[in-house]
């Protein structure tokens, strides 16, 4: 596996276990974004040349290959530069409308920072007030949902996959519960940590709007995907207005565009595009029962070697990531270590300050799993984790 | 192999000899937030002079030895010299080579103190 990705050829040793931060690059995305820019790097939705033919072609049927990975309409699919922007856009293009003084989001605690401020934002903004569902045996509560769903509930925002706690919520029984409350109340996932892992279905889960990035899908940076129903995209408010996202244009008004094109304003990163379509194919063609398969062999892998260190205590755990302290050590001591023996693991809060406040750790360690991972990955951490032992004279507990 | 986590840096880190509160000292506060250390330095002044200055906070080894050593050095010191110093003498006093990103972490220590020299200037 790791022979389709050209990062190894440089980096024979490398063992890359921060896939949850960003996946490595297969060479079929590779080569997709140097053949748009060597061969049609044309604009699109322009030229009456070729190569703008074939560049709209190629970005239109991305849109399409989008849309059917996830189980939605190609007219239901926005680009935007990654989650981040996804989660604003709809929090400015939707929120900024429907959310009033007085109304209430609901939030979970284990939110990154992405999926948090800009809901904080909107809430001062408006008036709102931001709800929060906590966690039971390091689970998400959704016992308390039904307490805290009020008249006033407008949104549920929150994650599939726990960037830091690693684990799968179970949107679906959410999705129900609150539809069941009051179908009106707007579902948003952040689907950032979970497209590359799990087979996401946006009409099953049964929500409303639906966020990731091309980047931790093992497609380029800068791309990413805002999924919402029609109906809901028609009545949002772009964050961009100029070139490509209008109808008819006078000195004093303007007319824009129907359906998505109304939020792709100004020339969107086209080879990004193309090239998020073939991580889309790159995911479909291993199969997400391969992918799990191979992730969670190698997450029991990863458990047995570990439960080896001294005065490790893993915080967090999921399928394809974990998070962990070791006594004594700060995580950017570990990661440092880790460094030396070609181990690229993250140290830190992963964006998720509040989630470590209320776990009781300044920071953590995070090893986060990817397609070309192997046991030879797995080996190699664990060899830098005793050498941080040794340097820090951790002793096993008597 | 080890020049970064030499025994020096270790020990700081798991034996501070500056760690605690100068009360009805001054005080200054700064987190790094790449990583989340965080840092207080309270600190006695008196005639142009550091008295008496100690540490509290969380962080990785080089931030926390990094500052346990700088009070050492500051300690006593007139507050003009302390403002003297370089950030390259924080590697010297580390015996290290850092690269950039623990510089950051071992600067830390040295940005609190330039906040409690100029505090003492107001």
């Amino acid at each position: 596996m790791k022979k389709i990705f050209p990062i190894y050829q440089k980096h024979s040793k490398l063992a890359y276990l921060d896939s949850a931060a960003t996946a490595l690059k297969p060479k079929s995305v590779i080569d997709a974004v140097c053949d748009y820019y060597s061969f049609y790097s044309a604009n699109i939705h322009r030229g009456i040349y070729e190569i703008s033919e074939e560049a709209t072609k190629k970005y239109e049927e991305a849109r399409d290959v989008v849309a059917k990975f996830i189980g939605a309409k190609s007219n239901e699919i926005v680009f935007t530069r990654g989650t981040t922007e996804s989660i604003n856009l709809v929090a400015c293009g939707w929120g900024e409308i429907n959310i009033k003084q007085g109304d209430e989001i609901i939030l979970t605690v284990m939110e990154h920072h992405s999926n948090l401020l800009p809901w904080q934002i909107l809430a001062k903004k408006t008036g709102a007030k931001l709800k929060y569902l906590g966690l039971k045996n390091g689970q998400l509560d959704l016992t308390e949902l039904k307490n805290i769903l009020t008249s006033k509930t407008k949104l549920v925002a929150l994650t599939q996959i726990s960037n830091v706690l690693g684990m799968e919520n179970p949107i679906k029984e959410l999705a129900t519960q609150v539809k069941n409350y009051n179908s009106d109340i707007k579902i948003l996932v952040d689907g950032a940590q979970a497209v590359a892992h799990i087979k996401v279905d946006v009409k099953d889960l049964g929500v409303d709007f639906y966020a990731f990035s091309g980047h931790k899908l093992y497609g380029p940076t800068g791309i990413g995907v805002l999924w919402a129903r029609s109906e809901i995209l028609d009545k949002m408010e772009p964050l961009n207005y100029g070139g490509g996202m209008i109808k008819e244009v006078s000195l004093y008004d303007s007319i824009l565009a129907d359906g998505v094109d109304k939020f792709e304003g100004g020339t969107p990163p086209i080879a990004e595009v193309i090239a998020l379509a073939e991580a889309v194919k790159f995911v479909e063609n291993l199969g997400f029962d391969f992918i799990s398969d191979r992730e969670e062999k190698l997450m029991s892998y990863l458990i047995e070697q570990i439960s080896n260190i001294p005065n490790l205590k893993i915080v967090g755990q999921g399928s394809s990531l974990m998070t962990f302290v070791i006594e004594g050590v700060h995580t950017h001591d570990v990661a440092e270590i880790l460094n030396r023996y070609g181990v690229c693991v993250r140290s830190g809060h992963h964006c998720a300050m509040p989630l470590h406040e209320i776990l009781g750790v300044e920071a953590t360690t995070r090893v986060s799993l990817g397609i070309y991972n192997d046991k030879d990955d797995i080996d190699n951490l664990i060899k830098g984790l005793k050498e941080v032992g040794k340097i820090f004279k951790v002793k096993l507990p008597i | 192999m080890d020049d970064l986590y030499k025994e020096i840096i270790i020990d700081r880190y798991q034996n501070p000899q500056n760690r605690g509160v100068v009360e009805g000292g001054v005080e200054a506060f700064e987190v790094n937030i790449l990583c989340g250390d965080k840092l207080k330095i309270t600190a006695k002044i008196q005639d142009g002079i550091m008295e008496d200055v100690k540490f509290e906070g969380g962080g990785c080894a080089i931030s926390m030895a990094s500052v346990d050593m700088l009070l050492d050095k500051i300690k006593g010191k007139k507050i003009d010299d302390i403002k003297k110093i370089k950030g390259s003498e924080i590697e010297e006093m580390l015996g290290v080579e850092l690269t950039s990103v623990r510089k950051k972490c071992a600067y830390l220590g040295l940005e609190v103190v330039r906040k409690i020299v100029n505090l003492d200037k107001k």
